[in-house]
């Protein structure tokens, strides 16, 4: 396993994906959080504290309007971590040098979440800084580390499913379009469609019943681990209640573990 | 010392049986050529060798498989395709992150380097590379673990005139320190004067299996030239003892017969003789005979 992972790590360090990405993904952060910054510390309403924070860490995700940009980003390096090695003709190179596929596949899941983790880490603290240079108040402790932890455990777990995606598919392109589609179109479409039939039945406020699969998107319901106010507050009405951060990051976890597994079991069974 | 022992390796590809129940042994010492029609299973049977594909049967390398190795790289180079690595990494990366994963120092990366002769263009991007360069940088990361067993596909593809007799040379050096070296190759002049052995399949079925010279001789088509004065006495003589008569310029070109059996016959008829000479068939004619029936996708053929 310490060879696989001595692979991983030269992997990544010799390859430009690896830069560009993670550089998009802080310069993206550190542009937007200055502007979020440079306004909120003009506005009358807010002075930074705990909301600040959270808009400006997740460039606008945390109220529940906006897909948080950096998961997307760094989400790619995850594919890529797979799905350079069919683009490329590298798979059967790396298993002539290292044979255990269970080594090679856990050591792509170890970097992509070391890395990653550290990305969104990055962002995090670029958001901080913004924070502090245009004086506004920091959050409490609470709000950074559940807010920080949130952000961080969605990217990882979003940048995971790509490279599950990649694995599954053995194509970069079409792992690119999955984990790009699958949570901003495949999820809405679900939600359109049981909202309408749930607003079309006889008791359409009653609660439970059929509308709770909307609990179980895995991407929506992972968002709750950095959102703190969503579209979905506004399907109240329906009887609906989502699931709060640790249940909606439970969710997301056995999603992204259950791909993981199928990626597993494939890789091994599959011709190279 | 290596000995690389393939038994009842099979493969089946939806209906399709692409390598069926073959069997062989690659020496240490020894160049190995590996012949087939193009899509007989040559590929796919090397990636069975090295248990990059799932099919029947075992491959060993000195007793083990190929996934039982520690650190394989320092057993069996393999070469399996062309360009083989990501087109914006340093062709000295590129060896350098297979090298970490077996333990493989940095120094050995130079070496294989300038032995390819690619130290010049270490910093280089292989997507920039010519085919033949990039078979170059494949070959140096199959050396790079200093293997004594070598499993090469098509190792000859793009490199010009002086890089197949350089790759000649360096397989016969390998071969000749002791290491086993097992080599598919389309180029069949290249293969006679390089192979010690031969393995010949066709539609996945093994067709010959043995030393060089032997395949060569068991061909049908090696002919012996017969030049005599008295060739219309001679000719209905070998004619009735089974020989298929051609004439090439005034000599007579005879198949089917010993040189011994001609000169035997030429005495009994009192046939002057004024040359003997037998014609071994190449190894392309032997080659071609042997796929002849098995050829699957030869004009008019089976399809």
């Amino acid at each position: 396993m310490i060879d696989a992972l001595r692979y991983e790590y030269l992997r990544l360090r010799t390859i430009r994906s690896t830069y560009w990405l993670i550089g998009s993904a802080v310069a993206f952060q550190l542009v937007m959080s200055i502007v979020l910054a440079a306004s909120i510390s003009s506005s009358d309403t807010f002075s930074g504290g705990d909301s600040a924070f959270e808009i400006i860490a997740t460039i606008g995700a945390s109220s529940g309007f906006a897909p948080l940009f950096i998961a997307y980003i760094i989400g790619l390096f995850g594919v890529l971590s797979m799905g350079h090695e069919y683009r490329h003709g590298m798979i059967r190179a790396t298993l002539t040098a290292i044979p255990h596929r269970t080594y090679v596949l856990a050591a792509k899941i170890v970097a992509t979440t070391v890395v990653s983790a550290l990305a969104a880490l990055v962002c995090i603290l670029v958001a901080l800084l913004s924070i502090v240079g245009f004086g506004l108040d920091l959050p409490t402790a609470k709000a950074l580390v559940d807010l920080g932890l949130g952000t961080i455990v969605f990217t990882v777990l979003f940048a995971l499913s790509g490279l599950a995606f990649a694995a599954i598919t053995r194509n970069q392109t079409a792992a690119v379009a999955l984990l790009l589609l699958v949570p901003s179109v495949l999820e809405s479409i679900i939600r359109a469609i049981v909202i309408a039939i749930k607003g079309a039945s006889d008791e359409p406020g009653e609660d439970g019943g059929f509308i709770q699969i909307l609990k179980f998107l895995p991407y929506d319901a992972g968002g709750k681990l950095y959102t703190r106010a969503s579209l979905d507050d506004l399907l109240s009405f329906l009887g609906y209640t989502p699931f709060g951060p640790l249940g909606g990051g439970i969710v997301m976890a056995v999603f992204v573990a259950a791909l993981l597994a199928i990626s597993y079991v494939l890789f091994v069974r599959r011709d190279a | 010392m290596a000995l690389i022992e393939a038994r009842g390796l099979g493969k089946t590809y939806g209906a399709k049986r692409a390598v069926d129940d073959l069997s062989f042994v690659v020496r240490p010492g020894s160049v190995t050529g590996f012949l087939g029609p193009n899509g007989s299973g040559k590929s796919t049977t090397m990636r069975l060798m090295l248990g990059l594909d799932n099919g029947d049967g075992s491959t060993t390398f000195d007793g083990r498989r190929f996934g039982e190795l520690e650190h394989p790289m320092r057993h069996v180079g393999a070469l399996l395709e062309a360009k083989p690595f990501h087109p914006t990494r340093h062709a000295r990366d590129h060896l350098r992150m297979l090298a970490a994963s077996n333990r493989i120092p940095d120094g050995r990366v130079d070496e294989v380097m300038d032995l390819v002769g690619l130290g010049s263009v270490a910093k280089g991007k292989p997507g920039k590379f010519s085919l033949g360069m990039g078979q170059r940088l494949g070959l140096a990361a199959a050396l790079l673990g200093n293997p004594h067993t070598l499993i090469l596909d098509e190792p000859s593809n793009g490199l010009d005139p002086q890089g197949i007799h350089w790759l000649r040379d360096l397989l016969k050096h390998l071969a000749g320190e002791g290491r086993a070296v097992f080599v598919s190759s389309h180029l069949l002049q290249e293969m006679a004067v390089l192979a010690d052995q031969l393995v010949v399949i066709g539609r996945g079925r093994m067709l010959a299996n043995g030393a060089v010279s032997e395949f060569i001789s068991r061909s049908s088509l090696g002919a012996v030239e017969v030049r005599s004065p008295d060739a219309a006495v001679l000719a209905p003589r070998l004619t009735a003892l089974g020989a298929e008569l051609t004439s090439e310029g005034g000599v007579l070109v005879a198949r089917g017969l010993t040189a011994e059996q001609i000169g035997d016959e030429a005495h009994a008829v009192g046939a002057r003789l004024h040359q003997l000479v037998t014609r071994q068939a190449t190894l392309e004619e032997a080659f071609l005979e042997a796929t002849g029936l098995a050829e699957e996708f030869r004009g008019g053929g089976e399809a």
